[in-house]
């Protein structure tokens, strides 16, 4: 999958979850910059994300995910 | 004062062995003792001998934790400052506590406005600990949690306090050595962190914290499988959180696994049991107001376990508190009956921060076994089963736990109406689908645009206080005593 393809849905992934869609996607982007995503909206954001990539993160994973880029290329080894 | 003694014995004792590990960077016994004692320097020169309460900015390293230590060896109080709440919050901490001075490890001053002493700027200077005469009267912290007229209301707990709890923590025999690895998962705001730090520090062990930019559960989950953790005291969302990978989790070396802040459901400690299978497992219980926790319960692996409702017991009261049920009028209800439950003992505050008026309607003196007797009412309702063990049935009034943060709805429903020109709203709090509290507001009006709200806010409360969900109805239901149902309004939410 292209990498635009794989942000685009993640992107689409945090504006169903988090209602809002004032960010923008670059690889350095983190949890800190956008409004809303907090370790509680965290999770179901990862869930999101699982189910819109049917794939499955472990828990190891999910602390390599502290930006947009790390984010991006965990994905792409699971798909 | 005993306990500082201790400490110091304690650090000295134990010079080559680590105390701290911040983000894979470790620090011994020895390298704490040397940023306890510089620090000691700067506040024997730059804070004057009448200043008491001493602000702390709750940055995650070294200076911060010895900060504390060198504060407690001066007889003089902390009083946490979380760098990321609201200015306005942290601004009526300093002034209902009579902070002068603020000791801060950041780079630049977090608050510019006031003395500030930058604790990483510290010369260093020759070890010492050799405490200040300290009392038991004396303050060792006040931490301040959430208050119903909108105003945070401040604990002020004594090293008398204090001392009453390590006692009685020490007695529950859930020991720590100098080879223990223990998790410090609380933010210094909290008082849980208290004991998270004291116990490992007063054994010679290291204390494993978690770096802000981290996500808590996944990071815990690393420290226990990378740093081998020994020991660990948690909330129960923590475990929520890591239900859904406890097939991943295999931790052989813990010893003991604590529990405390929230409920703890039976069903996810029988699963949580597997991932630990060394640990003996426990759940503790106890407000800021009796320091830390004051009531314990050992989980049996394999036999019965107490519930009510799926929620484990919080089982007997510790060594240094008494505990009692009491209906409306402070009578004691009869053994299997409902009420309030009520502590008392050497582990309870003297009292809320200069606020007479809430001291009145929550302490008061009962003749106990013979004796004059002041308790605390917690409200949370509970009753004792005929061995003595007590079970949490909720909340006699509008009180939350988030994340172990304690909420008062209240609270939220006032600085909403503040925002909203008296507009009528309803905190709710209200279970998610990985069982874990979220609070929604309800807005008794037509639909609006609520980013305003919202960020209003988040200018005056702490991140964990702000509604996650917000949902608008043309008038509040009524229940049958003619008050809002909430029970109604909390359907609304998922």
């Amino acid at each position: 999958m292209e990498v635009d393809v794989i942000k685009s849905k993640i992107s689409d992934a945090l504006v169903s979850i988090l209602e809002h869609d004032n960010f923008e996607m670059h690889d350095e982007l983190t949890a800190k910059d956008v409004d809303g995503w907090d370790s509680l909206s965290h999770m179901m954001i990862i869930t999101k994300i699982e189910e819109e990539f049917s794939i499955r993160f472990k828990l190891r994973d999910l602390n390599k995910l502290k930006n947009m880029g790390s984010l991006v290329s965990v994905i792409q080894t699971k798909i | 004062m005993n306990l500082i003694s201790d400490i110091q014995r304690s650090i000295e004792k134990n010079y080559n062995n680590n105390a701290f590990c911040f983000s894979n960077t470790y620090y011994t016994y020895k390298d704490f003792a040397e940023v306890i004692s510089a620090i000691r320097i700067e506040i024997q020169t730059h804070v004057k001998r009448d200043e008491i309460n001493i602000g702390l900015i709750t940055n995650d390293d070294i200076y911060t934790y010895a900060s504390i230590i060198a504060l407690w060896m001066e007889g003089k109080a902390y009083v946490p400052l979380h760098p990321d709440f609201p200015l306005d919050r942290n601004t009526t901490v300093i002034k209902q506590a009579d902070i002068i001075t603020i000791l801060d490890s950041s780079d630049d001053k977090v608050f510019s406005e006031y003395h500030t002493i930058l604790t990483k700027d510290s010369n260093t200077t020759q070890i010492d600990l050799l405490p200040a005469r300290v009392t038991k009267d004396d303050l060792g912290y006040i931490f301040f949690t959430s208050g119903t007229t909108g105003t945070p209301k401040g604990v002020p707990i004594t090293f008398g306090n204090l001392s009453g709890f390590m006692d009685a923590f020490w007695e529950l025999e859930y020991t720590i050595t100098d080879t223990d690895r223990c998790l410090q998962m609380f933010e210094l705001t909290f008082d849980l962190s208290v004991v998270s730090y004291l116990a490992p520090l007063l054994k010679g062990a290291c204390i494993y914290t978690i770096p802000k930019d981290e996500i808590k559960y996944s990071y815990i989950f690393e420290l226990m499988e990378d740093h081998e953790l020994t020991f660990a005291l948690m909330v129960p969302s923590i475990l929520h959180y890591l239900r859904p990978y406890f097939e991943e989790i295999d931790c052989p070396a813990m010893k003991y696994s604590l529990f405390c802040g929230e409920a703890l459901p039976l069903d996810v400690t029988e699963e949580w049991s597997k991932c630990i299978p060394n640990a003996t497992i426990a759940n503790v219980y106890g407000p800021t107001e009796c320091t830390i926790f004051c009531t314990d319960y050992t989980y049996k692996r394999n036999g019965d376990n107490k519930t009510h409702n799926g929620v484990l017991t919080i089982g007997k009261d510790m060594k240094n508190t008494k505990t009692i049920i009491v209906d409306d009028d402070n009578n004691e209800v009869q053994e299997g009956g409902n009420g309030e439950l009520c502590l008392s003992g050497i582990q309870l505050t003297p009292g809320y921060w200069k606020n007479e008026e809430k001291n009145k309607e929550v302490f008061f003196t009962k003749e106990y076994q013979g004796e004059e007797t002041r308790f605390y009412r917690t409200g949370d309702l509970c009753t004792v089963d005929n061995e003595g063990d007590i079970l949490y049935l909720g909340r006699v009034d509008f009180q939350a736990k988030i994340q172990g943060f304690r909420v008062e709805l209240s609270e939220i429903e006032f600085h909403a109406k503040a925002a909203l020109d008296k507009l009528n709203v309803v905190a709710i709090a209200f279970t998610n689908t990985i069982q874990n509290t979220e609070i929604g507001l309800v807005l008794e009006s037509k639909e609006f645009e609520t980013k305003q709200l919202l960020e209003d806010l988040k200018k005056i409360l702490p991140q964990y206080m702000i509604p996650t969900q917000i949902k608008f109805v043309d008038s509040f239901p009524l229940n049958t005593n003619g008050k809002t149902d909430r029970k109604k309004l909390n359907k609304l939410f998922s």
